[in-house]
């Protein structure tokens, strides 16, 4: 067994005879046997040194030390060998051993390594002898500069100048020397630390120079695309809170909407108020789907037993939460007063209600907890600095946008990447209404009405950036979109409708998480075996298969499951022994539908499905189950 | 709950090359046969590392049947030492690369009993240093790569839990390596290169913290990794090679991005890669197969769905089904 890299495959030799197929087999032979020999007369010495426990004399020691020099040679990857040789020098050379002749021995092992580099480059054991003679030498020599003055920062600097200088050499010698732009990058900010602000812009822009000139002279270079990104830096948007609502009474369940995928590094605090003062209430926390780790949308329960009052208040602040993106925080701690009253049963029980930011008290909170509150010119200035970025940055989208576009058709290996930013650029766009520009700046507010259906259709979507902020929709229309997965829905808390018509849909996943769901539209997908549509009723509950309860009608016309005929499946999860999961499955035909369809809209006559009921269609699948394990 | 077997697809070219599935069976069953080869004997040290290789290609291939399973676990008992950790072949001395396969393969074999587990532990939590890196044995050279082989074993183990690890300083360490193009290297200020990316990402993936990562940026420098011959490289301006297929994709897959390459692409250039006469796969076209390529190009291709092949989780590189039974599956 080999992981041997870049070796050529000989063809068959043809002309080989018999005769010199022998030979070169007993020659081979004879290299196994001589190699084999050498091991078993090196570990002997080795067993019988550990048997014994005794030191061996300077003789055995010499043999020994030559027999690792034969055996390296030949398989230098043989790391116990390496292993052996450094005892033999640690043990026995080395020890009691003046600097000078330290020094011999270690240059000797220097030259050794070398030399059996130059013939072994990719042994990666040898690499790391060489590593260790070096570590030792310089633990030696560290250990000989005790007595001598430590070196001034000066000095320090000055190495860390004259490494930055050679990497200019280096670059300017050629402009794709990746490891040189590396190691730049690493020492620009160690000699940034020192400049004044005068300094570093000028640096900034020779850099920018630097750069430029290689990315001209050699466009197809990676290693200056790479280090110029770096140097315009990343946008460092903050997290945002998009809202915050009570959904749930006796336990009280709240949720928050955050418009990326966090995580709660610490748990944020929900109170009730008892005498003015904020008593913190138990209960956990967990975000929507599979791992309730991390999401956009978390929701709080209760631990049951206690009272809470009419309003309750949850605070989140910035060290609580953190995101997948590198640096981004909160911008502060955010404050909401919910209301906890049931005004209207009906629209609450069962269903969420509207997502709605009572309060926002930022303001208060940050005087709570000692920050100064931050006037940044009157409110009308501010929203006119919002006004004009916010134009400003539609023209930005825009044209990116198109620049994707371009890039889809020039750089076709990474096609789906670019379609991933253009979906991203183009969803923003287009829900941009729904957030008042909230991307932009900390503060967020939500229209005091917001629009319960938003029209997605044929936009060229790949993915659902941030589910989040279609959390309070009704309905929503993708229809015609090139979206592979229907997991952003398990963040759709209010959701009734979705349509999901030509898309490329091959499973279902997140419906399990889908409260509202009633209908999904889910016609002219890729969708090839049952299976892939129980897959998304179902999830893994400490290690095992479990279900959940619910109803809603999924329209899988045209999908290869149905073998092309049309129509509406209703499924129905309802079965309660583990191990098998069974749908049922009302079929009608396309035509039916639409005429039933008809009659509602003409008439407002909600049709009856059993009454028109063609077939009845049960469909089982069994399940493996799996015992987690502790 | 994703499958545990690709599923037939009606999309691929039906004159493109076929994985030769039987045949690279073939090949890993004939490894140990070799004894007159020099190469057999002068490659000992990772016949550990070799079976882990040869038998999670077999279970991918659906044929984990094909080598012995008795005799593979009687040899790797024989390969633990007295502080529990193992070598690369019997009485050669102990490293955690070495380990980590043992671990592994006993675990896929469901034979963890055969060894002493809490001496597994000790050993390896004994080479956690003060900053947080793992070494990979006794003499202390410290590489990325040894911090992933001591999370993996100690996650498929159970037992991060341990007292005696400081994982905080651990994912610090990590952070250090972390480069200004959104990569990894092998120690802090070392250059990014793919393999030592995956084991970073997965280390972050098993710590749960992939919020250190910019996943976009990453996602983007892992996605450049591919060539216009569609195979991939491990860094820029370097040759494409077989096993980068299975470093790149798998940290794609545990960002959500494997999207990112182009599949069709990438596969012909693995199954280019095979051996049609003996089996097994090179490191590109026309070179000399090995076992290490083979199980990477295998599981490379299980990663980007190809038909009949056993699915891979793309933390552990081994088969979703085995990190689904001990309760480890992240999905």
């Amino acid at each position: 067994m080999e992981c041997q890299h870049g070796q050529k495959k000989e063809k068959a030799r043809s002309s080989e005879t018999p005769e010199t197929l022998r030979a070169s087999q007993e020659y081979e032979a004879l290299l196994v046997r001589e190699y084999r020999g050498l091991k078993d007369k090196l570990m002997d010495i080795v067993y019988s040194k550990k048997r014994d426990n005794e030191a061996l004399g300077i003789q055995r020691l010499s043999y020994a030390f030559r027999l690792t020099t034969s055996l390296l040679n030949r398989s230098p990857d043989y790391y116990t060998i390496w292993n052996v040789r450094r005892t033999i020098l640690q043990e026995g050379f080395l020890e009691g051993a003046d600097a000078e002749k330290a020094d011999q021995i270690y240059s000797h092992e220097l030259m050794f390594v070398q030399e059996n580099l130059k013939l072994n480059p990719k042994s990666y054991f040898m690499w790391n002898h060489r590593l260790h003679g070096w570590d030792y030498r310089r633990y030696i020599i560290r250990q000989m500069d005790l007595q001598v003055p430590k070196v001034s920062s000066e000095k320090i600097l000055e190495r860390v100048q004259s490494e930055f200088d050679y990497t200019t050499t280096k670059i300017s010698q050629n402009f794709s020397d990746y490891s040189a732009w590396h190691n730049r990058s690493t020492l620009l900010g160690k000699l940034a630390v020192n400049m004044t602000e005068e300094e570093r812009q000028t640096t900034v822009d020779s850099e920018f120079d630097l750069v430029k000139n290689a990315i001209y002279t050699d466009p197809e270079d990676q290693s200056a695309w790479l280090y110029h990104l770096w140097l315009i830096g990343r946008e460092s948007r903050n997290i945002s809170i998009l809202g915050s609502t009570a959904i749930s009474f006796h336990p009280l369940e709240i949720v928050v909407a955050f418009d990326e995928i966090v995580k709660f590094l610490n748990p944020p605090t929900v109170s009730t108020m008892v005498n003015h003062l904020p008593v913190p209430l138990a209960g956990e926390w967990k975000a929507t789907g599979t791992d309730s780790t991390i999401g956009t949308i978390w929701i709080f329960q209760q631990a049951p037993g206690a009272e809470y009052g009419p309003t309750v208040e949850l605070v989140v602040f910035e060290d609580d939460v953190c995101s997948f993106r590198l640096g981004a925080r909160l911008h502060s701690a955010v404050c909401f007063e919910l209301e906890t009253v049931e005004k209207d049963l009906s629209k609450i029980s069962g269903r969420l209600g509207r997502l709605v930011v009572v309060k926002n008290l930022m303001c208060d909170v940050t005087k709570r907890i000692g920050h100064g509150p931050d006037p940044d010119g009157t409110l009308d200035t501010q929203e006119e600095n919002r006004r004009k970025h916010s134009t400003q940055a539609k023209l930005l989208d825009d044209e990116c946008i198109k620049l994707q576009e371009k890039l889809i058709t020039i750089d076709t290996l990474r096609q789906e990447r670019y379609e991933d930013r253009r979906t991203q650029l183009v969803f923003e766009r287009e829900t941009l209404h729904l957030i008042k520009d909230g991307k932009r700046f900390p503060e967020v507010e939500f229209e005091e009405d917001l629009p319960r259906s938003l029209d997605l259709s044929m936009r060229g979507l790949t993915h659902i950036p941030t589910s989040a902020y279609l959390m309070h929709l009704h309905t929503l229309n993708l229809d015609s979109n090139a979206i592979t997965s229907t997991r952003f829905i398990r963040n759709l808390l209010n959701v009734r409708h979705v349509n999901l018509a030509n898309n490329m849909i091959k499973r279902l996943e997140g419906l399990q998480h889908a409260p509202s769901l009633e209908i999904l539209t889910l016609e002219n997908n890729l969708i090839a075996k049952w299976e892939d549509v129980v897959a998304g009723f179902v999830f893994w509950s400490e290690g095992k298969l479990a279900r959940t309860g619910g109803y809603a009608k999924v329209l899988l016309g045209n999908n290869p499951v149905v073998e092309n005929e049309g129509g509406e499946y209703v499924l129905e999860k309802r079965w309660e022994d583990v191990g098998e999961i069974g749908l049922e499955i009302q079929w009608k035909p396309e035509e039916l539908r639409l005429a039933e369809e008809a009659l509602v809209a003409a008439e407002g006559v909600a049709g009856t499905s059993e009454s028109h009921i063609e077939a009845v269609r049960r469909v089982s699948t069994t399940v493996v189950e799996f015992d987690a394990g502790h | 709950m994703l499958p545990l077997v690709n599923g037939s697809s009606s999309t691929l070219d039906p004159l493109a090359p076929e994985l030769l599935m039987d045949l690279h069976v073939k090949y890993i069953q004939a490894l140990d046969t070799k004894k007159n080869d020099l190469e057999y004997w002068l490659t000992e040290h990772l016949r550990v590392n070799g079976i882990y290789w040869g038998i999670t290609a077999l279970q991918i291939l659906g044929h984990p049947e094909a080598l012995d399973q008795e005799q593979i676990v009687e040899y790797l008992v024989k390969c633990q030492h007295e502080n529990g950790g193992f070598g690369g072949h019997i009485d050669h001395d102990t490293h955690i690369l070495s380990t980590l396969s043992a671990v592994q393969v006993l675990i896929t074999y469901d034979r963890l009993d055969a060894i002493n587990v809490d001496k597994v532990v000790d050993y390896v939590v004994s080479l956690q240093n003060e900053d947080g890196s793992f070494s990979g044995d006794s003499w202390g050279e410290t590489d990325t790569r040894f911090i992933f082989c001591a999370i993996n074993c100690l996650s498929l183990l159970k037992r991060l839990d341990d007292k005696r690890l400081d994982l905080p300083k651990t994912i610090d360490y990590i952070v250090r390596c972390r480069n200004f193009d959104g990569g990894f290297g092998s120690s802090p200020g070392g250059e990014s290169h793919a393999a030592q990316v995956y084991v970073c990402v997965g280390t972050l993936t098993i710590l749960n913290a992939l919020h250190h990562i910019d996943a976009d940026q990453l996602g983007w420098w892992l996605s450049e990794r591919q060539l216009k011959n569609g195979g991939l490289n491990g860094r820029p301006e370097k040759l494409e090679d077989v096993c980068y297929s299975w470093w790149v994709l798998s940290s794609l897959s545990m960002m959500r991005r494997v999207h990112w390459i182009d599949a069709p692409k990438l596969t012909l250039f693995i199954l280019e890669a095979q051996d049609t006469e003996t089996g097994g796969i090179a490191d590109r076209p026309g070179n000399l197969p090995d076992v290490f390529h083979t199980n990477f190009g295998i599981a490379g291709l299980s990663l980007l769905g190809y038909p009949g092949l056993v699915a891979v989780d793309p933390v552990y590189c081994m088969p979703r089904h085995v990190i689904q039974r001990i309760g480890l599956d992240k999905h």
